[in-house]
């Protein structure tokens, strides 16, 4: 029989999750009927719950007063071309660093975790310096090719090939196989799970990223989702109405990444331990 | 296959790692070291100039002190009810998954989001929360301006508190039962166990959990930025906010280079500590 810690424990627990929960959950909801309020109401003293119409009009006018598909386009761009480049590279450093014996590993594999500690403001000024040099500041390039790779993921898919069985690869190897073809047919297959991890949190982040495509962009035109939201903010400060519109389709990823991780989410958080 | 094969296999499939390192962390960092040197044109040699400013810059001074506090009040709040949140949903309670997803939310929405809907929310004149607490009778609040760096941190609390629960659940997870039906055949009641087994068997992810926590809120430049843009005067422009306004208001690479090297230091002292005590954990 379940202990109890003092009467009504389980009831007050649940008041508590609820309370809490609804803390978490009522401002986003807000969001959504902040999006499709109308002018008045956003302006007016009345406490709003559920716009009298819903102004679905807010979002076009959203695309008209500042580019947001294109501020999507470049934040799609800029997390998929990331995503894409962490799902090549991560695992296969993290094979060569759980399955491979050379002279110098330990060192790099070191270098590699060492870099976990350098706050990217460390890395942001030398970066931006050289970039602006080349021209590539306001470009894709710019924006992706500081974050092609992390010693987050190249741990988690470490920790995840290191239990593979070896006589996988020896067997591969007996057939005649080379080395790279071992890692693509045999290895990557049995890690679908912790690409599916990886890719997901490393799209929803880079999504999410400020700072550095607030400081590699200076043209309206090349703003990702993030900063493009801030700055028509600041630039259309009373009409939170289409701010909150905005920040919907923000949203979007967010949302899509729960209803696809539903099942695995917590416990994937768990074991990456994700920043 | 030989060693030697191996070993040629191996750097050759880690060229664009070391490239990659190389060039967008190691040369930066490098990079970072030298610039901290030399004064904004980048030409005349300051040597430890920069440094010695900072520590005589009353704007920086504080930077750091409310860093200091924000990072202080956020570890405490935070750590607080991440485990509470976990203690609580890691008992066998129906729908606790369902809690759980959704109290991680927050975590996984952009700071743009979290930070303009709050300064919506918390708006004096156009906010929800004014206008409910007028349609009740209550006076409305102006926390934004009277406790602008308080408000930071619950903001903070509010998007994170979900990720912190989910590290304690994990620590919790590792305890092993055997511990606490011993304690109960004994006759420890649930508070006793409560304090004598899962508090001192969560110490090394409390740690964890603290010393990452100070790490990012030691960075933390995008939600105040959003949210106060660092005021009411410079009551929230915290460290990384003030390094960045060196760099790109006052266009002072050397001298904000030398503040990022001071960050590092004290992220590097820190995340050392992690590792010895991690170390002695595991030991």
């Amino acid at each position: 029989m379940r202990e109890r810690l003092f009467p009504g424990d389980r009831i007050a627990a649940y008041v508590v999750l609820v309370a809490l929960g609804l803390v978490t959950v009522l401002p986003l909801l807000y969001m959504i009927v902040l999006a499709l309020q109308s002018d008045a109401e956003v302006q007016s003293g009345d406490p709003v719950l559920w716009p009298a119409d819903l102004q679905w009009g807010n979002f076009t006018r959203l695309f008209e007063a500042a580019p947001f598909e294109r501020f999507f386009l470049n934040s799609f761009v800029m997390a998929g071309a990331i995503t894409v480049s962490h799902l090549i590279f991560d695992p296969l450093v993290g094979y060569v660093f759980a399955k491979m014996d050379f002279p110098g590993k330990r060192i790099a594999f070191v270098a590699v975790l060492s870099t976990l500690m350098v706050p990217f403001f460390v890395r942001m000024l030398p970066i931006y310096s050289i970039f602006a040099s080349l021209g590539w500041i306001d470009s894709y390039q710019g924006l992706i090719v500081p974050f092609l790779m992390d010693a987050y993921g190249i741990f988690l898919m470490r920790q995840f090939i290191k239990p593979l069985p070896d006589e996988l690869i020896e067997a591969a190897r007996v057939d005649g196989a080379g080395e790279f073809r071992i890692y693509l047919r045999v290895i990557l297959p049995q890690c679908k799970p912790a690409l599916a991890v990886l890719g997901l949190f490393t799209f929803v982040f880079q999504w999410n990223e400020f700072l550095w495509p607030l400081i590699a962009t200076s043209r309206t035109e090349m703003r990702t989702l993030p900063i493009g939201l801030t700055l028509f903010n600041q630039e259309y400060f009373t009409q939170w109405n289409l701010t909150a519109a905005g920040a919907l389709i923000l949203f979007v990823p967010t949302a899509l990444f729960f209803v696809i991780t539903q099942k695995f989410l917590v416990e994937g958080i768990a074991l990456s331990g994700l920043k | 296959m030989t060693r030697r094969r191996q070993a040629l296999t191996a750097w050759l499939f880690l060229t664009p790692a070391v490239l990659f390192f190389a060039l967008l962390f190691f040369l930066p960092i490098g990079n970072q070291l030298l610039t901290g040197l030399y004064d904004s044109d980048g030409v005349s040699f300051v040597g430890l100039g920069n440094f010695s400013r900072a520590f005589g810059d009353p704007e920086v001074l504080h930077s750091f002190l409310i860093t200091l506090a924000y990072a202080a009040g956020t570890l405490v709040v935070g750590t607080a009810v991440g485990l509470g949140l976990a203690v609580i949903l890691n008992q066998a309670l129906p729908g606790r998954t369902l809690f759980r997803s959704v109290l991680l939310i927050p975590y996984l929405t952009s700071v743009s989001i979290v930070g303009l809907l709050w300064r919506n929310i918390l708006d004096p004149q156009v906010g929800i929360l004014n206008r409910l607490l007028e349609a009740i009778g209550l006076p409305g609040q102006t926390w934004l301006s009277t406790h602008p760096l308080a408000t930071i941190v619950g903001i903070t609390v509010w998007s994170g508190a979900g990720y912190t629960m989910v590290l304690f659940l994990a620590g919790l997870q590792g305890i092993p039962s055997l511990y606490y039906e011993a304690a109960r055949i004994d006759g420890a009641g649930p508070w006793r166990r409560f304090f004598a087994i899962t508090i001192p068997l969560l110490a090394p992810t409390t740690l964890f959990v603290s010393i990452i926590g100070l790490i990012s809120t030691l960075q933390q430049f995008a939600l105040p930025y959003i949210v106060t843009g660092g005021g009411p005067g410079n009551a929230t422009s915290l460290y990384a906010h003030r390094l960045f306004i060196v760099a790109f208001n006052d266009n002072d690479f050397g001298y904000a280079s030398a503040l990022s090297v001071l960050l590092l230091l004290v992220v590097l002292v820190l995340s050392l500590a992690q590792l010895r005590i991690g170390d002695r954990a595991n030991a």
